[in-house]
């Protein structure tokens, strides 16, 4: 399974909040349009939560040391 | 931003020094049923196991919470060694599409299926290991399930943990976060504006076409919620709309089992209180607490309320100092605990203090709780 990248959200989100402006102009108060906008708040919701993850700014020793936990830098002794 | 971080929060560092501070409630074999359940509404959005509040529990209870391992990589579950939180977005009976096609929301009651969450969380509570669907948030579709084995602490989090009368009696202890909505809309708009496609209008939109279905589904379980924390805008500065200063309330209901009200001071009196003076210096706005009886809907209550935000530690500890009923273990806990996480969004403000506070009481009540299992387990056995 492929893993969605934020590009693919960005599109969607644009797309859904297209479609919710359209659908609301019909009928603002009805069903259809807050179900619209529901999956904008869904997907908007879903890339903020993506866009901390990627920006959780990795420690590069940190992540050498997760392939690597026997170099010199890496090596932690209990006691 | 602190305030657009906590809509969406960061996972758990990793660290590998990071010890569990506290004893391990280790009496409870797995196969067991886990005594203590609570529930938060994500009364913003679906921050499920996504939620700083979440890993500000499951941290008091020791270890950090990581998804299950090797499965589903869109899991909404989030797990540590005591604890196991769900997310009740799962129990969507519609699916994205099926949702748009029907005209409901996520909120409607008639996009979830009630029924499945209350045979699961029964059966998780009777410590049997069920099938949990998984909701994709991503695709919008419902995956296939992942099993969920009983856990000592059975977290639920999501829009609807009190809506169902069925899976509000089988829960023991109750959250609900009640952010205003001036304070959802600063956040939502320091979230979402840098979207492309996104603007002032849409977001406006997107906020008030929710709303009736807020207001009568999601909104009215706080009258049922044990603690209430409130988000509301900052009243230190006149006409504060940015969301970063803020008045955090945090509303206790009297009367709940295994629960004692926070106090500030002296208990049933009403207090306000500005630490900053001669052995405390604070910047511009300053802090202000306070505390006092109170009546929310037709229940008695304790309301403990911060307005401004932390400079450094040493104020910290110093409010610690003067609460009592904080159902700490020792001296400076709940400052510990906030400086583990210091970087979370909200520990420089009430909202991180007390969701804190929050946590060292769900331990309490979970504590308690086991007490009073244990004589019963024990002759059990013993029959």
């Amino acid at each position: 399974v492929a893993m969605a990248t934020p590009t693919d959200m960005n599109d969607k989100l644009s797309q859904s909040i297209k479609e919710a402006e359209e659908v609301c102009v019909a009928d603002n108060g009805s069903g259809e349009c807050a179900a619209a906008w529901d999956e904008v708040e869904e997907i908007s919701a879903e890339i903020a939560h993506k866009r901390v993850k990627q920006s959780e700014t990795k420690d590069p020793l940190e992540e050498f040391c997760k392939d690597a936990p026997e170099a010199d830098e890496c090596r932690v002794y209990e006691d | 931003m602190a305030a657009a971080v906590k809509l969406t929060s960061s996972s758990v560092a990793s660290s590998p020094t990071m010890q569990p501070l506290y004893l391990r409630t280790g009496f409870h074999g797995s196969s067991l049923p886990s005594s203590s359940f609570s529930a938060t509404p994500a009364s913003t959005d679906s921050g499920c196991g996504k939620s700083t509040f979440m890993r500000r529990l499951t941290s008091v209870f020791g270890g950090a919470a990581s998804p299950p391992k090797g499965g589903n990589p869109d899991s909404n579950t989030l797990i540590s060694d005591t604890t196991t939180v769900i997310c009740l977005d799962d129990y969507h009976s519609l699916d994205r599409t099926g949702r748009k096609q029907k005209g409901v929301t996520a909120l409607d009651p008639r996009a979830n299926n009630f029924d499945l969450m209350y045979e699961q969380v029964k059966a998780i509570k009777e410590g049997k290991s069920i099938e949990k669907p998984i909701y994709n948030h991503v695709t919008g579709l419902l995956d296939p399930p992942e099993t969920i084995q009983p856990p000592k602490i059975f977290v639920i989090e999501g829009l609807h943990p009190m809506f169902d009368a069925r899976v509000r009696e089988l829960l023991d202890f109750s959250i609900y976060l009640d952010i205003s909505d001036e304070v959802k809309f600063a956040w939502k708009i320091q979230r979402d504006m840098a979207e492309r496609g996104h603007s002032l209008e849409s977001i406006k939109a997107s906020i008030s076409a929710r709303k009736p279905d807020f207001d009568a589904y999601i909104d009215p379980q706080k009258q049922h919620a044990d603690v209430v924390i409130q988000v509301l805008p900052t009243e230190l500065i006149p006409d504060d709309n940015e969301g970063k200063i803020l008045r955090v309330r945090m509303i206790m209901k009297d009367g709940v089992p295994n629960f004692n009200p926070v106090y500030l001071f002296d208990e049933g009196s009403t207090i306000s209180w500005i630490p900053c003076g001669r052995k405390l210096t604070c910047s511009y706005p300053g802090i202000k607490f306070s505390y006092g009886p109170d009546v929310y809907y037709d229940n008695e209550v304790s309301v403990v309320e911060m307005d401004g935000q932390f400079d450094r530690l040493d104020e910290l500890i110093y409010v610690e100092s003067h609460l009592s009923n904080i159902s700490t273990r020792f001296y400076g806990e709940i400052t510990q605990q906030m400086l583990k996480h210091a970087d979370f969004p909200g520990s420089n403000n009430g909202t991180g203090f007390f969701q804190t506070m929050v946590g060292l009481k769900i331990r309490e009540v979970y504590e308690k709780l086991r007490a009073k299992d244990s004589p019963a387990l024990a002759s059990a056995a013993r029959a």
